[in-house]
């Protein structure tokens, strides 16, 4: 077992990758290279096993090469991941080799691409709002339309399929679950997207589809309990923690040679008992990050859901990733907020990771229901007013003067 | 509220293979044997010797005395990973940090040096002894973080004829002191070079008296006062002015994975308290558990819980693996349960609220312990530079 970071002597896994990501970033687009790269490399293949046209590597291989190419650039990372792993896994968890092996293969050869789309405008983690429903087509050859819109999806304009997730119509006595997956096609009619510009990871394709009876074959849509398909999202929040690692990863080894390099008051950073703490701290708290993901990845390879583990995982290593990175900016000063440097990126990359796939407090509620505490309970906040700290007395002559209950 | 006795979590070992051994049975142990006497120890500050007999011979598994110590010497012969279980399980159960640190320092600070550096003689002599718990050895935490304080103790020869070693000077911080058969001294020499010495109580010239800080109440705390006390060159653990590079380092890492490990079970212990606690208790007419603040401090403290475990263990386990001593890994684990231990009792304080009277206690005990945690093995003085001076290259 390596929980060590790789070092820095060590050969990047991805060296092509790692050399255009300032560039990757600057333009927000994937070059071809980059996909090339990634196909002759193996890595879209990792995650499944030979029958289903994927090399089978063991969980610590996973995580190696996961971090190696999140470190070589995070917007290119997370686009393959997103559709070699997460949607990979929901095809071949939810849908079955049989059926589904066409839509399987494409994706860990490299030849398309895939989006997970779930998230609506109406809101992020909260299904209730969600509207898009599959519902027969109507047509002599049966088969599905899909309906609805899907933002801040990861791939969505450049994918070619989509997993996404629905209300299904259903008729007089179809007892099925209320939810399923649709397989959509996304080069066909009836399919617009469009592009979102956002913050950090600029080189990942990010916006919306927008679905108007897009067609879908009878064996695409997977009728699936809700509870089910969240244990199979658990893959999508340990991905973002594996880039959240590698992000503050790569921070801390920029800002560690910068230390060595950068001479101030006479002295280099690196002799700076300050400069020293906030490394110290980084590498202590990384290392737990670290020991942490690798055995949520464990676990969860190994079939579990290990929803817990892998809750409290997204939670601290994404946010830790923005403390290492703001403590990268300082440590760099005014290179760490200029355009174009390194740091600047991993900044700007470290804050998606903390909303990405269910942001923190959503994910601290899960977990503390995963505790044992019950499922979150929403009240309007009407509670403070009866007992009379809503009101203000008028001096301390006595008198009271209530003040407006809260709309 | 009369806290229940801590139910036992089945869990922790499985994530590192450990089986279901050495966590469960010292927490079994500790729970029925020690728990019940916690708060009135703390309170007098009273060492209890009979517990520690019984937690020494206590059947099954490795003794809690000696699980270090080879077999052939009559101890556990536990791997590393497994002794550190075992302290887990001790203070979970107990709820006893105190008590832990003086098992930790007497079963593996004082006994692990003399395992890898003594010399047959002095293995058998003082070994089986101190896994039996017959002998109970003692050292100063002023003494477990290298030269990073200047050394108290110092060592010259002995006039011609008498051959030997005369030490003196003056050590506080004396983890077992009082109880102590022996203890583990690291003295100076004229020339910088520093010797560690086994240093018998009844030697001539050694004064050994009580007294301690402000905290681990449970423990039984001294002083040494050194007066031109004179050992024999069989006193010599390792080589003559070989500390640098032999028992510090190591007495360094011991003291950082071993007397954190006490800290996994008491954070477990505080978690779950806090859980209680929330469950328990309203506000504004509801249940605590519905407000959102507190369900993420749960979160966020079963969190931290998972955390601390995982990296101590590893580094516990990178011990097992033979090579070199895992320094920078040990002051990195030390360092994050540190800030752990004092972040999980501050959050776990904020939801039981002040029970003085009604508890065990635990939690106003784990605030003034936490403290003396990250306060000792140097703190963060001496942590951070140990870490950062691996990442920079620098020495």
């Amino acid at each position: 077992m390596n929980d060590r970071p790789r070092s820095e002597e060590s050969t990047p896994a991805f060296p092509g990758i790692a050399s255009r990501a300032a560039a990757t970033d600057a333009e927000g687009r994937i070059p071809a290279a980059n996909w090339d790269e990634l196909i002759d490399s193996g890595y879209l293949r990792l995650f499944h096993p030979a029958e289903a046209g994927g090399s089978g590597a063991d969980a610590d291989a996973q995580f190696d090469a996961m971090e190696a190419l999140a470190r070589a650039c995070s917007g290119t990372y997370w686009s393959a991941t997103v559709s070699a792993l997460l949607c990979g896994s929901l095809i071949a968890t939810y849908g079955s080799l049989r059926d589904h092996e066409q839509l399987l293969r494409p994706l860990l050869s490299g030849e398309r691409t895939a989006c997970f789309g779930i998230v609506e405008p109406t809101a992020g983690s909260d299904a209730s709002t969600y509207r898009t429903t599959v519902r027969p087509s109507g047509r002599p050859g049966g088969g599905y339309v899909i309906r609805g819109e899907k933002s801040r999806i990861t791939n969505a304009p450049t994918a070619d399929l989509s997993v996404t997730l629905a209300r299904r119509d259903k008729g007089p006595g179809d007892n099925g679950p209320d939810w399923c997956l649709a397989f959509v096609n996304l080069r066909q009619p009836g399919v617009q997207r469009y592009e979102t510009p956002h913050m950090g990871l600029r080189a990942m394709p990010w916006g919306g589809l927008v679905l108007s009876d897009a067609y879908v074959p009878e064996a695409d849509v997977v009728p699936v309990p809700f509870q089910a398909l969240s244990d199979g999202m658990t893959w999508g929040w340990l991905l973002v923690s594996i880039a959240a690692i590698a992000t503050a990863e790569a921070a801390l080894t920029a800002s560690v040679r910068h230390a060595q390099a950068r001479v101030s008051f006479g002295r280099a950073l690196a002799h700076m008992e300050g400069v020293q703490a906030q490394l110290a701290d980084s590498r202590a708290q990384l290392d737990a990050a670290r020991v942490l993901a690798r055995r949520a990845l464990r676990e969860r390879a190994s079939g579990s859901p290990a929803r817990q583990l892998i809750g409290m995982l997204k939670v601290y290593a994404t946010e830790l990733a923005v403390e290492i990175t703001q403590r990268a900016v300082q440590i760099h000063g005014a290179f760490g907020v200029t355009q174009g440097h390194e740091v600047e990126r991993h900044y700007r990359d470290a804050q998606m990771n903390v909303i990405g796939a269910f942001a923190s407090n959503r994910l601290r509620e899960q977990l503390a229901e995963g505790l044992g505490l019950g499922p979150a309970v929403y009240q309007p906040f009407d509670w403070l007013a009866p007992t009379g700290l809503r009101h203000h007395p008028v001096s301390l002559d006595g008198g009271t003067r209530a003040v407006q209950a809260v709309a | 509220m009369v806290l229940a006795q801590p139910e036992l979590r089945t869990d922790p070992e499985a994530a590192t293979g450990l089986g279901a051994g050495p966590l469960e049975r010292s927490r079994e142990l500790a729970g029925r044997l020690a728990w019940p006497t916690t708060a009135e120890r703390d309170r007098d500050r009273s060492w209890d010797p009979a517990l520690f007999a019984e937690l020494a011979r206590a059947e099954p598994g490795p003794s809690l005395a000696g699980p270090l110590v080879p077999a052939s010497l009559g101890g556990g012969g536990s791997t590393a990973a497994e002794g550190l279980a075992l302290l887990e399980g001790l203070a979970e159960g107990s709820r006893d940090p105190g008590l832990a640190l003086a098992v930790a320092v007497h079963a593996v600070l004082a006994t692990v040096p003399l395992r890898a550096h003594g010399t047959p003689r002095q293995r058998e002599r003082y070994l089986p002894r101190m896994a039996s718990g017959e002998w109970f050895g003692a050292l100063s935490l002023r003494q477990t973080h290298g030269g990073a304080v200047a050394p108290a103790v110092t060592a010259r020869p002995a006039p011609a004829g008498q051959g030997g070693w005369l030490l003196t000077g003056r050590l506080d911080l004396v983890a077992g002191a009082p109880v102590a058969h022996h203890f583990l001294v690291v003295a100076a020499h004229q020339g910088g070079g520093r010797t560690t010495f086994l240093v018998d109580r009844a030697t001539p010239g050694l004064l050994v008296t009580e007294g301690g800080p402000a905290a681990m109440h449970t423990c039984p705390w001294g002083h040494l006062l050194l007066d031109g006390a004179h050992v024999d060159d069989g006193s010599v653990l390792g080589t003559v002015e070989g500390a640098a590079a032999e028992v510090e380092p190591l007495l360094a890492v011991l003291d950082w994975v071993y007397c954190s490990a006490p800290w996994l079970g008491v954070m477990r212990a505080l978690a779950r308290d806090a859980l209680e606690a929330a469950r328990g208790r309203e506000l504004f007419g509801r249940p605590l558990t519905h407000d959102q603040a507190t369900r993420f401090a749960l979160a966020d403290l079963a969190t931290q819980v998972e955390l601390a475990e995982g990296l101590l263990r590893r580094t516990a386990s990178r011990l097992d693996d033979g090579g070199a001593l895992p320094l920078q890994d040990a002051a990195a684990a030390r360092l994050f349960v540190a800030d752990a231990a004092d972040r999980v009792t501050r959050a776990a304080a904020g939801l039981t609220g002040p029970l003085a009277g009604t508890g065990d206690g635990l939690a106003e005990r784990a605030h003034r312990d936490a403290l003396f945690l990250s306060r000792t093995g140097g703190g963060a003085q001496v942590l951070r530079p140990v870490v950062a001076a691996s990442m920079l290259g620098l020495g």
